[in-house]
């Protein structure tokens, strides 16, 4: 062998033993890991779960998700919510697994005033930050008003104070010595559901400064809730350990969580299935899903509940979806059981009416208006409007091509083909990419109907149904009461639209509340303000070495109930 | 320390060492033609992100409706937009660019928690580096190696086939290679892991000083960590460097076979040198003088590449940076990035220059 040969086999024997020394055994940790930044790490807690007793328990979650932000009066992202609440508990709860049992968070069920005006909160006793900062009232204010200061939400890139807090609460004050007041700028009975949500948590005072935004701070990070951040990688990795302050209903049952970020579903689909992380969690899609299902000891389970995906319909005037028989037509048209079947293999849920099912007042109003798929009734609707076969009705209609996945755009083409197929409707199909879409389908300039999808801010119906009815309605231009619609909405809207959303709004019986939802769906239904289309599956995959808890809703689903809340809490580790 | 202070330690004081000594060493032609060069870096990168400016605020689109979605209010929208000084005239974001530009103020990040892009750069960078350098020198290592090779077995069975290799990995797209890679050895065999730099448990273990985990396992003795970084670094590497190893391998063995047939060459044979000595030792040499010159434009080939290879195995490198960064129209990072790719190109083609020059005596600039 000459010198060459034997240099390059000394470098690649050199390689093979440097990596052989390397310990990819995911479950062996070390004691005390170091944090990325300058700050000691909290104390370990030694492991209260039911494994062996000997060495820490550490669960690797795998996301596709990107952390933005962590400041609650900021955070707007399902992905940020779910780590913010990890680290500090809101003032509600909803149960884990479930999106309809509140519970105490950090303070007591809210108590509402006889006008539905303010609501009261009482603090939890002995509340303390994970370095031991106890919490006061006045403390708890001041961190809730950085909601309503309007000169810290002005460099919010996330503006959620605009949105979650301005629109419906116009002070919040300290009473006594562990009550919290919210005034309300109108009566509001799902309020409640708006407090068990991210912005509504106290975040601590010497992280999340009172007159300045922190998006990203560094580890660690104390809070309220039962975990701290130790480590905080951002766009790989972070890293939770228990805190031990934390005396609530949901302590930690490992000594550690890793929250591992992937750049794409198909190399998290793969670090799952070769064990490499324990739990997979968003976003992965159907087909990533059903691979996986053949795999020995991987769960993979469907949640419950999932964000929507609809049309957004425009009412301006001037368009022909302005003409109420246009939209019916369209909405007759629609066979959600063959978009289900065809582009997902059956896998999605149709969705009937706006409000999906297990929200309070959901009912199936579109297939009671329409019995779609119902060509006879779009055709008849369509001759109405003067269209025929001769001359057919000429829609625009817009989707993204990426941002949703090719499933989504697999969709609205199958919509565009079942629309043509009523012999009368000509479809221009338009894909444009997300970050113009966005405003093209919003503005109600450019597309007849295009398609979005809408995930919740808080768990109610109120937030399926008020975001396409008020305002632009989100393109749909339904109502636009304000004066820079004028002018642009169709004629003759059922104003029993408007008058049913407040009051349902205003209405704290949950019965006569229920009714009232039903009828405004019903009505909804009738001057299709939107098309709802499906609910779009997510998915937990886990190893059988993880589980749930099984005194709580939706052990099979890791505890995760309609709302989409990932609560790290209920983990446990079974190896 | 910051990392890019670090990495500036690592690897650019050896070279501006090197390039002194180039400097103290070689005649006042050369001295000149890097005194030109590198005066002539800071206005290229300047019209290159001036170009970069004006077509991002061309493109359609805006940062706040490709991260707030459907739910980007108009009180939102005009907000952020003020905030980030989106709303004032063109040129007076062209004006405080510049300003920028000439104060190396790299800027906030426009997205996200907002942070300072040389933060997130410096986050970044080490681990495009610790992708790419591995990846060039598999690619020369291989490249030069089997070129001589299937220049020296010209029209055997392995110089067809060493031919062949060369145009099948310089024709496969590097994601789908990446992606066949890891179905091999990561699924299939086991091999190597699936994805990122390092092991995830590992990683809570490694302080990071530089983000050049090979360097930081070093500098904390951290073996399994060093381990683990190397084990992961073994599959895009590989990826990468295969693509390049293609150009190398042929460009090598056509150079190879030119020179062999130089008349010194034949004479150093006449004379009864040993045909390994002459092929290495002589041929070798001077062919490697056009590979030198190639080996300047291939690093911004290198760094294309690093863009699919790093989404491919998940690993946090610029490249991936710059692409979701385009998709937010995150103006101030994708003109930050753009420049730093820009000044990295720049500085390995001064690079190449000078060492061919000092390859080459004949060379005069």
């Amino acid at each position: 062998m000459n010198r060459a040969h034997k240099l390059v086999a000394l470098l690649f024997a050199f390689a093979l033993i440097a990596a052989a020394c390397g310990d990819d055994d995911a479950t062996t940790t070390t004691a005390a890991p170091a944090t990325t930044t300058t700050a000691a790490p909290t104390s370990s807690t030694e492991g209260t779960t039911t494994t062996e007793a000997s060495g820490p328990t550490t669960i690797i979650i795998g996301t596709t998700d990107v952390i933005s932000s962590l400041d609650s009066a900021d955070a707007y992202a399902t992905a940020d919510w779910e780590l913010i609440k990890a680290f500090n508990e809101p003032l509600l709860r909803f149960q884990p697994g479930s999106n309809s049992v509140l519970e105490p968070g950090i303070a007591s069920l809210p108590v509402a005033s006889e006008d539905g005006l303010s609501w009261t909160v009482t603090l939890r006793a002995g509340l303390t930050f994970g370095d031991g900062t106890p919490l006061t009232v006045e403390m708890a204010v001041d961190q809730l008003n950085r909601l309503l200061n309007t000169e810290l939400q002005a460099s919010a890139p996330n503006q959620v104070g605009n949105t979650l807090a301005a629109p419906y609460v116009e002070s919040i004050e300290a009473v006594g010595d562990n009550m919290i007041r919210f005034n309300l700028l109108g009566p509001a009975g799902f309020f409640p559901q708006i407090l068990a949500g991210a912005p509504y948590t106290i975040a601590h005072p010497d992280i999340f400064a009172a007159e300045e935004m922190n998006l990203l701070p560094e580890a660690p990070i104390y809070g309220l809730g039962p975990w701290t951040i130790t480590s905080l990688v951002t766009g790989e990795q972070t890293v939770l350990e228990p805190n031990p302050f934390y005396d609530g209903m949901y302590p930690a049952q490992v000594d550690r969580i890793i929250v591992q970020r992937f750049s794409s579903p198909s190399a998290m689909a793969d670090a799952v299935r070769e064990g490499e992380i324990d739990v997979a969690w968003r976003i992965l899609g159907a087909e990533a899903a059903d691979d996986l299902r053949s795999v020995e000891g991987l769960h993979v389970e469907t949640i419950p509940q999932a964000p929507i995906r609809y049309l957004i319909v425009n009412h301006s005037q001037g368009r022909v979806t302005a003409l109420p028989a246009v939209r019916q037509a369209l909405a007759a048209a629609i066979d959600r059981d063959e978009l289900s079947d065809v582009v997902f293999g059956g896998a999605v849920t149709p969705l009937l009416s706006p409000v999906p099912p297990g929200f309070l007042g959901a009912n199936a109003a579109f297939e009671d208006a329409y019995q779609s798929p119902n060509i006879q009734l779009a055709r008849e609707l369509l001759m109405s409007a003067g269209y025929s076969e001769v001359a057919p009705l000429q829609i625009r209609l817009g989707y993204p091509p990426e941002h949703y996945g090719v499933t989504t755009a697999d969709g609205v083409l199958l919509v565009a083909q079942q629309w043509e197929a009523t012999g009368m409707i000509e479809v221009e199909t338009i894909g444009q990419e997300w970050s113009t879409y966005v405003s093209a389908c919003t503005n109600g300039t450019v597309y007849d109907v295009c398609v979005l999808g809408w995930f919740f801010d808080f768990p109610d119906a109120e937030n399926y149904l008020q975001p396409f009815i008020e305002g632009d309605g989100l393109g749909t231009m339904v109502l636009c009461p304000n004066p820079a619609c004028e002018g642009v909405t169709a004629p003759n809207i059922d104003p029993r639209l408007g008058e049913l959303l407040l009051e349902q709004r205003a209405e704290t019986n949950l019965d006569a509340r229920a009714a009232l939802i039903e009828e405004l769906q019903d009505v909804y239904a009738q001057e299709v303000v939107t098309i709802p289309l499906w609910l779009e599956p997510e998915f937990i995959i886990y190893w059988d070495w993880i589980s749930g808890d099984p005194n709580l809703p939706n052990q099979r689903t890791l505890n995760i109930g309609p709302d989409f809340e990932f609560i790290y809490s209920v983990l446990t580790v079974n190896r | 320390m910051h990392p890019f202070v670090l990495m500036f330690m690592i690897f650019g004081l050896p070279a501006v060492i090197a390039l002194a000594w180039v400097f103290t060493r070689g005649g006042d032609a050369l001295r000149r033609y890097i005194v030109t060069r590198v005066a002539l870096t800071l206005p290229m990168v300047v019209i290159l992100v001036s170009v970069v400016f004006v077509v991002l605020r061309v493109m359609p689109g805006d940062v706040v409706s490709s991260t707030l979605g459907p739910k980007a209010t108009d009180i939102a929208r005009e907000t952020i937009m003020e905030e980030l000084g989106l709303d004032r005239p063109l040129i007076v974001q062209y004006g405080t660019f510049l300003r920028d530009v000439f104060t190396l103020d790299l800027g906030n990040s426009f997205v996200g928690a907002r942070r300072p892009i040389i933060d997130e750069l410096g986050e970044r960078l080490p681990a495009t580096l610790e992708l790419i350098i591995p990846a060039a020198l598999f690619a020369l290592i291989t490249g030069i190696y089997l070129g001589t090779r299937a220049a020296v077995r010209r029209k055997r069975p392995s110089d067809y086939g060493l031919r062949m290799y060369s145009v099948i990995v310089y024709s496969m797209p590097i994601f789908w290679l990446g992606l066949l890679l890891r179905l091999v050895f990561s699924v299939w065999l086991d091999w190597t892991p699936i994805a990122g730099r390092i092991d995830v448990v590992t990683n809570t273990t490694l302080e990071r000083t530089t983000n050049l985990l090979v360097v930081d396992s070093i500098l904390t003795a951290n073996w399994s960590a060093l381990g683990s970084a190397l084990h992961h670094m073994v599959l895009p590497a590989l990826t990468l460097g295969l693509v390049l190893s293609g150009v190398f391998l042929r460009l090598t063995r056509i150079n190879v076979i030119e020179t062999l047939q130089e008349d010194y060459v034949v004479a150093a044979r006449a004379r009864g040198i040993r045909k390994r000595a002459v092929t290495y030792s002589y041929a070798l040499k001077n062919a490697m003088i056009p590979v030198v010159t190639v080996i300047g434009l291939q690093v911004a080939i290198l760094l294309a590449g690093a863009v699919l290879t790093e989404t491919v195995f998940n690993w946090p490198g610029m490249g991936r940076y710059l692409v979701q960064r385009i998709s937010s129209r995150d103006f101030q990072a994708v003109q930050s990035t753009v420049a730093v790719f820009a000044l990295f190109v720049a500085l390995i083609s001064l690079a190449v220059d000078v060492v061919y020059s000092v390859l080459d005596p004949r060379v005069k600039y």
